[in-house]
């Protein structure tokens, strides 16, 4: 009962576990501004779709829950248009960068080493240090609530800065930061070329590097982040389908509906959330796929041969 | 003269009726070839919106003495592996590239309950080590044994291949025959494609009589127009996925506008 073949992923699946794995899914976009490739994708797999098509058809699941989401953020005044443009310029460069990297590793050997590897160093990484930081911002807000009068902490102007004497300096009016164009440029190819060694859009990489590197308001960084996000994933879904015939079309759908609906009310939840507290719980999550995948490369698999074929 | 003559006919009518008679015992397998007689519930399942996977029904009859096996077998094709190994002695990766030819997509074997593994094996031409020989693995040093035995584990996780003992029942006997049942599993992951059905009577450890048939798993409806269009417009396929993942973000980000309140 409630079940649908899935003709590209040449298998069936249950309608309401979809819906319900698209919802999870969408209500995390929502939330964090995070695409959601690198939970879908494994859960989907999980679940018998073919690694190639579960991440193409989640590419395409993106576009819808993204769109939404990009709309609910528009609406709130949290997208920086020409960041996130210029975001994707490099994202677009970076990734196509990261392609040959891969294709490099591939034909020295080990690339899959490598790949998970990058996995775990960067999500341990980000993970971390978002958890760590986040507690020391909830610790402080509660010493400042519980010492009111203390004295205010002054700021100390720095020297011109080599980021602030990089030519191209822009005002990014939403982001309320004046710096150079190369900044993003470069962050967004770094981005890129991450997020394709790793085969997924990239946003929880993306989310971080915009709050601790350009200094971005957290709730414009989830909307940026969406704006960014829907972009690659267009690119990603035509490509997908148009050479591999990975993108089921059905499996897309299903997902989108559970998405689409999740990351309206994660926009909801993120508005009633202190940022710090979104932090702390995107780095939770990102820190249990790191363990996830810890626990995947140190345990001795019950089947010692695999499929060939994604990440 | 006659007499002489009588003789020779006589001797040639016994040799000849000697010969009929011995040629008799050596060629038939101890029953007619009738008595070993298959039937499918369908040749031709159709796979539409909501399938999940089916079964398929495959009865007979077979000599009260014999035994029956079944083989069910789908085309032949090239698997790519990754074979598992340690890295660094510490973590585990896919390691080493190694491929399968002429590895059948899906394999099943249906038997009854209490008989001998004699029924399996090299006698009867049927079974997992049987299919491991038909195996052109590479590269030519890999360990064939290992290989084969994880790959087998691997189908049989995805549920394409199986040895189903106690898959076959027997029924009523008559007229020296019994009849047998199998309910043959189709699982949703036998794609779709030509399927062959073997069936073997075996009297001690010895195939007396085999019949074969043929089963087609095919796309029907939407499954099949969404395939079509995949396979045969993909460009397309992939701008109308965007277009319709966009359009259905836009319908719901609306709707919600109505609804959402403050933001």
């Amino acid at each position: 009962m409630f079940h649908m073949y899935l003709p590209i992923a040449g298998n069936g699946v249950n309608v309401l576990l979809i819906l319900g794995l698209g919802g999870f899914v969408g209500l995390l976009s929502g939330i964090f501004g995070v695409g959601g490739g690198f939970l879908m994708t494994p859960l989907l797999m999980m679940f018998g779709i073919p690694p190639t098509v579960a991440a193409a058809s989640d590419s395409n699941q993106i576009v819808g829950a993204s769109t939404s989401g990009t709309l609910a953020h528009m609406r709130l005044g949290n997208v920086d248009i020409p960041m996130g443009i210029t975001l994707l310029v490099g994202g677009v460069a970076g990734g196509t960068l990261g392609v040959q990297v891969i294709k490099l590793l591939k034909a020295m050997g080990n690339a899959d080493f490598l790949i998970a590897i990058t996995y775990v160093i960067m999500l341990g990484g980000v993970g971390g240090y978002m958890f760590w930081e986040s507690l020391q911002g909830l610790k402080k807000e509660k010493i400042q609530v519980m010492q009111p009068m203390a004295e205010p902490v002054k700021a100390v102007a720095p020297g011109k800065s080599l980021i602030q004497r990089l030519p191209f300096q822009y005002k990014f009016e939403k982001s309320g930061c004046e710096i150079s164009i190369l900044l993003p440029l470069l962050v967004g190819v770094l981005v890129g070329v991450l997020a394709a060694i790793m085969g997924v859009g990239g946003g929880f990489i993306m989310v971080p590097v915009m709050v601790y590197m350009l200094r971005m308001p957290m709730h414009v960084v989830v909307g940026t982040s969406l704006f960014q996000i829907l972009f690659t994933c267009i690119n990603v879904t035509v490509m997908q389908a148009w050479t591999n015939h990975t993108v089921d079309f059905v499996l897309a759908v299903l997902l989108l509906a559970g998405s689409t609906i999740g990351a309206q009310i994660g926009t909801a939840v993120s508005k009633r959330l202190k940022a710090d507290q979104l932090k702390i719980m995107l780095a939770s999550l990102v820190l249990l796929v790191c363990f996830k995948m810890m626990a995947g490369l140190l345990m001795t698999p019950t089947i010692l041969v695999a499929l060939k074929g994604g990440h | 003269m006659e007499w002489k003559k009588n003789i020779m006919l006589h001797k040639i009518i016994t040799f000849l009726g000697v010969l009929t008679v011995g040629l008799l015992v050596t060629a038939t397998p101890g029953f007619t070839a009738d008595e070993l007689q298959l039937l499918l519930s369908t040749d031709t399942i159709n796979i539409t919106t909501f399938y999940n996977g089916t079964t398929l029904e495959a009865t007979g009859t077979v000599p009260v003495d014999s035994d029956v096996v079944i083989e069910v077998s789908g085309p032949k094709t090239d698997v790519h592996l990754k074979e598992k190994g340690k890295v660094l002695g510490l973590l585990w990766m896919n390691k080493n590239d190694v491929s399968l030819a002429n590895a059948p997509a899906d394999y099943m074997i249906y038997y009854p309950e209490n008989v001998s593994q004699e029924l399996i094996g090299s006698k009867t031409g049927i079974g997992y080590g049987v299919v491991e020989k038909e195996i052109v693995i590479e590269p030519a040093g890999a360990d064939r044994a290992f290989i084969f035995g994880e790959y087998v584990k691997l189908m049989e996780k995805s549920g394409v291949y199986a040895m189903n003992k106690g898959g076959v029942s027997y029924g009523a006997e008559a007229d020296g025959v019994k009849s047998f049942s199998a309910t043959l599993k189709i699982p949703v992951k036998m794609k779709p494609g030509s399927y062959h059905v073997k069936v073997l009577s075996v009297r001690q450890g010895a195939v007396t009589a085999e019949l074969n048939r043929e089963f087609t798993l095919q796309l029907q409806g939407f499954p099949a127009m969404i395939a079509k269009l995949a396979f045969g417009n993909s460009l397309l396929f992939g701008i109308m996925s965007v277009v319709i993942a966009i359009g259905t973000g836009l319908i719901i980000g609306v709707l919600f506008k109505g609804g959402g309140g403050a933001h």
